[in-house]
């Protein structure tokens, strides 16, 4: 092992969103209830800030998803 | 030369697993395959005499078994019964001083010497003291069993092969005197030898039909056409052989739990922790630790038993750490058992690593623990063993707050 490594790295993650920013399906599976949501922003003061809206869903297959929507580059990322 | 005695219980395993039906042993019967075992799969085992009058013969697969004899009766092999009752017929021959090599259940061997003196002190000629000996060994066995005695393993097996329950047959000289009882032997009997049980057919192909023939032959044309193990044989049929290895002799301690239902799971785990308390406080053990156990249980419905044998890393004495290496060995039981057993197979040095009557000092299991850490990483890597650094532990951000690191 060559240094130290991070843990809950975020993985990419195919989401389907509706007009107002909700996940509607997350890898192809249908969103069933979305449980919790939360903006994080955090180095504003950096040429690199963060600034990510939390979607916690439980989809129809029954599992719970921690799903970020990253507002500066527009991608989506699943996170534990 | 050696005077090897060799004692052949026929059918041993097909006999023990029959059990009180005797009745079996009549009509064509076989050991059916033992698929727990992970040994050669859908091979019958011993075979009765009735069924070898139809052409089955041990380790011949289940299909042509019973193509050949399609009323072949199947009986579920019992290797802990068999186990149990080979154990107990082998401490009684150790009882009489002999120290024995069992070569499989049914068929073990002893070096004569050392007890000629013994139990053919008042008696002259070679053969008036080794039948003192063979009396001696049958009082001991008390169950009826074919005697061969001859200068080299090979001949003496080749010997119990040939002879009647109340009449041994005694090969008394050297090797010349060994290869001379083998030459009118069929080759067949080689196949006794794992190493050489491909051998007699490829011999009978060549025309070579006893061992007398085979030794015969020049060792050089044996080894270009069959190799070592042509070598083997022809070394086998002229009276020679390896010498014996005796088995350190050993004691018999066993416990054993007749579960009042039939038991799985936790049943059995806690069944299994009282066995292994009551192995360990037997006196017998006299502070010694446990190198080696093994595990057996009858199953219910007349399933048969399972028996599996388990060696411990370092040899210990620790009940709870004994519980951990066995515990994981009861979930690969076929079905819910009715009587669980528990028996030593070898001891280790006295213990002195047992279980503290305090908690143990911390660098005491600080040390246990890397060593832990140590063997894991020699077996799997590196990345064996990592600790979770939390580093800012309470971030917004999950990624931020632990991070894997080497185990130090």
């Amino acid at each position: 092992m060559s240094g130290p490594r991070r843990l809950s790295v975020p993985r990419r993650v195919t989401v389907v969103a509706n007009e107002e920013g909700r996940p509607a399906e997350v890898d192809g599976t249908s969103i069933d209830a979305v449980r919790e949501s939360w903006l994080v922003e955090d180095r504003w003061w950096t040429d690199r800030p963060l600034h990510r809206r939390y979607w916690e869903v439980v989809t129809t297959a029954g599992r719970d998803e921690v799903v970020f929507h990253d507002l500066v580059s527009g991608r989506w990322w699943r996170q534990r | 030369m050696g005077m090897v005695v060799c004692v052949l219980l026929p059918r041993f395993q097909l006999t023990v697993a029959a059990g009180g039906r005797a009745e079996l042993l009549r009509v064509p019967a076989a050991l059916a395959p033992d698929v727990g075992s992970g040994g050669p799969k859908e091979m019958v085992g011993e075979v009765s005499l009735a069924a070898e009058a139809f052409g089955v013969h041990p380790g011949m697969r289940l299909g042509e078994a019973l193509a050949r004899c399609p009323r072949l009766t199947l009986v579920p092999p019992d290797p802990a019964g068999v186990a149990e009752a080979w154990e107990r017929l082998l401490v009684r021959l150790e009882s009489i001083g002999a120290a024995v090599e069992p070569e499989r259940p049914g068929l073990v061997c002893f070096d004569a010497r050392g007890l000629l003196k013994l139990y053919g002190a008042r008696v002259v000629g070679d053969r008036e003291r080794i039948e003192r000996v063979i009396s001696a060994a049958r009082r001991a066995l008390g169950v009826p069993a074919r005697y061969g005695v001859a200068p080299s393993r090979f001949a003496a097996v080749a010997a119990a092969t040939r002879a009647r329950t109340r009449r041994p047959v005694i090969v008394t000289g050297g090797r010349q005197e060994a290869s001379a009882f083998l030459a009118e032997l069929p080759v067949a009997l080689l196949r006794a030898r794992p190493a050489l049980a491909e051998l007699p057919e490829a011999l009978e192909r060549l025309g070579i039909r006893t061992l007398g023939e085979l030794v015969a032959l020049s060792p050089d044309a044996l080894a270009d056409r069959l190799g070592a193990a042509g070598l083997l044989a022809r070394e086998l049929a002229g009276g020679g052989d390896g010498a014996l290895r005796p088995r350190p002799a050993s004691e018999f301690l066993r416990e054993s739990l007749v579960l009042p239902e039939a038991a799985s799971g936790m049943q059995l785990e806690r069944a299994l922790g009282l066995l292994i308390d009551r192995l360990l406080a037997r006196h017998e053990r006299r502070g010694r630790t446990v190198r080696a156990v093994a595990l057996s249980a009858v199953l219910v419905e007349q399933g048969g038993t399972w028996r599996r044998q388990a060696v411990f890393r370092e040899a210990l004495a620790d009940p709870l750490r004994m519980r951990l290496v066995l515990g994981p060995h009861l979930s690969l039981m076929p079905a819910p058992a009715q009587e669980l057993r528990l028996a030593v197979e070898s001891f280790g040095p006295p213990a002195s690593d047992q279980r503290a009557l305090l908690e143990d000092p911390a660098a005491a299991r600080t040390a246990r623990l890397r060593e832990a850490i140590r063997q894991a990483r020699a077996a799997a890597g590196s990345e064996a063993a990592l600790r979770v650094l939390e580093v800012d532990p309470d971030s917004r951000f999950p990624e931020r707050r632990a991070v894997l690191t080497p185990f130090e």
